[in-house]
C-alpha cells in the first residue's frame, strides 16, 4: 500500500526543498548585518504604536466552530460512500439517520440566526 | 530498498515530531504554540500513514489541521493576552516538569519493552488494499450504534457552540420581514381623546 | 518498525504533554493544547496497536476519538471565549470562583 504514497513523500521532499531552499540561499549569499534598529518594528518613522496582530473579528470564529463539525460530517461520509454497494440499504439507513441528526443541528443554527453576517 | 525507506521516514517524522511537540510546550508565544502544534500533526500524520491507516492520516490532516487548529489560531489571535503575567513559575516549575516526563517516559518504556510486546511486524499489504474500505465496512456493520451516537454528539457540539458563541443580532440593521407583516394597526396608530377646548 | 518503537514514540508525546499542562499551568489555551497532543499520543498507540494486530477495531476508535476530541475542542474554546468575555482573563488561577 505504502508504494502508491511515494510519489507523495517525492512531492513533499521537492516541495520542503522548494520552501528551504531560496531561504536558506539568501542567508548564505545575501549579506547579513542585523542591528538592534534594522530588526526593530517600522511604523514611517515613528516608534510602533501598537502590536502589529490586529485583533480578531468574532464573527469569524463563529463559523469556524461550525466549519470544524460540518468538516466531521464529511469525514464520516468518505467511508460510507466507498463501501456502499457493500453495506446496502442497511447502511444507507444508518446514514440517513447521522445525517437527519445533523439536519436538525443545521436548522436549529440557521433559525438561530448564527449563520448571518451581520 | 523498501524497508530501509520507511525506516528512514519514520526516524525524520519521530524526531521531528518529539522536537516541534517540545516547542509546544515551551514556547513563549501561543501563536508559535499552535503553529509547531500543527507540524505535530502533520507529523504524526506521516507515523500513522506508515501504519497503513491511510485515511485516518488524511483526517487527521483535513480536521485537525484544516478546522481545529484554524479555531485555536482564530482564538489566539482574539484575545489580548498578557503573556508576562501567564508565564511567570515556568522556570520554577521545570524540575517538576522534567521530573514528570522522565519518570512517565522510563515508566512506559519498562512496561511497553519488546519482551512484553513482541508482535511481529505484519507482511505489507500490496498496492491494491484499501484502508477506507476495510475502515468503512466495520464502521457501518459492527459500529453502527457507536456511529448514530458520533451524530448525537456532534448535535450537541453544535447547538453548545452556538449557545455559548451567538451573541444574536447586535446592532444589526436589517429588516425583519416577518414582524413588519405581522404588524397590527393598533401597534403603530394610536387615537387619543382629546377634549376639544372652550374658545376663550 | 517494530510495535515497541511506535509505542515509545506514543509514551515520549503523551510525557511531553503532561509536562506541558504541568510548565503552563496558566494559560488555559496551551493546556487545551496539551490535551489535543495527549489525544495524539493515545491515537497513535490505538494505530500501532491496530496494525500490528490486524483488527480494524483500534482504527475505528480512533475515528471516534478524533470525533470526540473535535467536538470537545470546539466547546472549550466556546467556553474559554465566554470566559474571557466576561472575566478578561484566561489565567487558571483567576478563575476561582466556585473554590470555597
Amino acid at each position: 500500500m505504502l508504494e502508491n504514497y511515494f510519489s507523495v513523500l517525492i512531492f513533499i521532499l521537492i516541495g520542503v526543498a522548494m520552501g528551504v531552499a531560496p531561504l536558506v540561499l539568501g542567508r548564505l549569499v545575501a549579506p547579513h548585518r542585523p542591528d538592534k534598529e534594522k530588526n526593530s518594528p517600522y511604523e514611517c518613522g515613528f516608534d510602533a504604536f501598537e502590536d502589529a496582530r490586529l485583533p480578531f473579528d468574532v464573527r469569524f470564529y463563529l463559523v469556524a466552530l461550525l466549519f470544524i463539525i460540518f468538516d466531521l460530517e464529511t469525514a464520516f461520509f468518505f467511508p460510507w460512500a466507498v463501501v456502499l454497494d457493500k453495506i446496502g440499504w442497511f447502511g444507507f439507513g444508518a446514514m440517513m439517520i447521522f445525517l437527519g441528526l445533523l439536519v436538525i443541528g443545521f436548522i436549529y443554527e440557521w433559525k438561530k440566526g448564527a449563520l448571518e453576517w451581520e | 530498498m523498501y524497508n530501509w525507506l520507511t525506516d528512514c521516514v519514520f526516524y525524520v517524522a519521530a524526531a521531528l515530531l518529539v522536537v516541534s511537540s517540545l516547542l509546544v510546550i515551551t514556547s513563549r508565544n501561543p501563536v508559535r504554540s499552535v503553529l509547531f502544534l500543527v507540524l505535530c500533526f502533520f507529523c504524526s500524520s506521516i507515523l500513522w500513514m506508515l501504519l497503513e491507516a491511510e485515511f485516518l492520516a488524511l483526517v487527521l490532516i483535513f480536521v485537525y489541521v484544516g478546522a481545529v487548529m484554524t479555531l485555536f489560531l482564530f482564538v489566539v489571535m482574539m484575545l489580548h493576552i498578557d503573556l508576562e503575567k501567564l508565564k511567570t513559575n515556568f522556570v520554577r516549575y521545570l524540575p517538576i516538569g522534567a521530573l514528570i516526563v522522565l519518570g512517565m517516559i522510563g515508566l512506559m518504556g519498562y512496561i511497553i519493552a519488546p519482551e512484553h510486546f513482541s508482535l511481529l511486524a505484519p507482511a505489507h499489504h500490496g498496492a491494491d488494499y484499501s484502508n477506507i474500505k476495510e475502515l468503512g465496512t466495520a464502521l457501518y456493520t459492527h459500529y453502527v450504534y457507536p456511529f448514530e451516537l458520533a451524530a448525537v454528539i456532534l448535535i450537541v457540539a453544535i447547538i453548545s457552540a452556538i449557545s455559548l458563541a451567538h451573541r444574536g443580532p447586535r446592532g444589526r440593521k436589517s429588516q425583519d420581514v416577518p414582524s413588519q407583516l405581522n404588524i397590527q394597526r393598533n401597534d403603530r396608530v394610536r387615537l387619543v381623546d382629546v377634549p376639544a377646548e372652550k374658545k376663550e | 518498525m517494530t510495535l515497541t518503537a511506535y509505542l515509545i514514540i506514543g509514551a515520549i508525546l503523551f510525557g511531553i504533554s503532561l509536562a506541558g499542562i504541568v510548565l503552563n499551568r496558566k494559560n488555559l489555551i496551551v493546556l487545551l493544547m496539551c490535551i489535543e497532543l495527549m489525544l495524539l499520543a493515545v491515537n497513535t498507540n490505538f494505530v500501532a496497536f491496530s496494525h500490528f494486530l490486524g483488527d480494524n477495531a483500534g482504527e475505528v476508535f480512533v475515528f471516534f476519538i478524533l470525533t470526540v476530541a473535535a467536538a470537545e475542542a470546539a466547546i472549550g474554546l466556546a467556553i474559554l471565549m465566554v470566559l474571557y468575555r466576561k472575566r478578561h482573563t484566561i489565567n487558571v488561577d483567576d478563575l476561582n470562583t466556585l473554590k470555597g
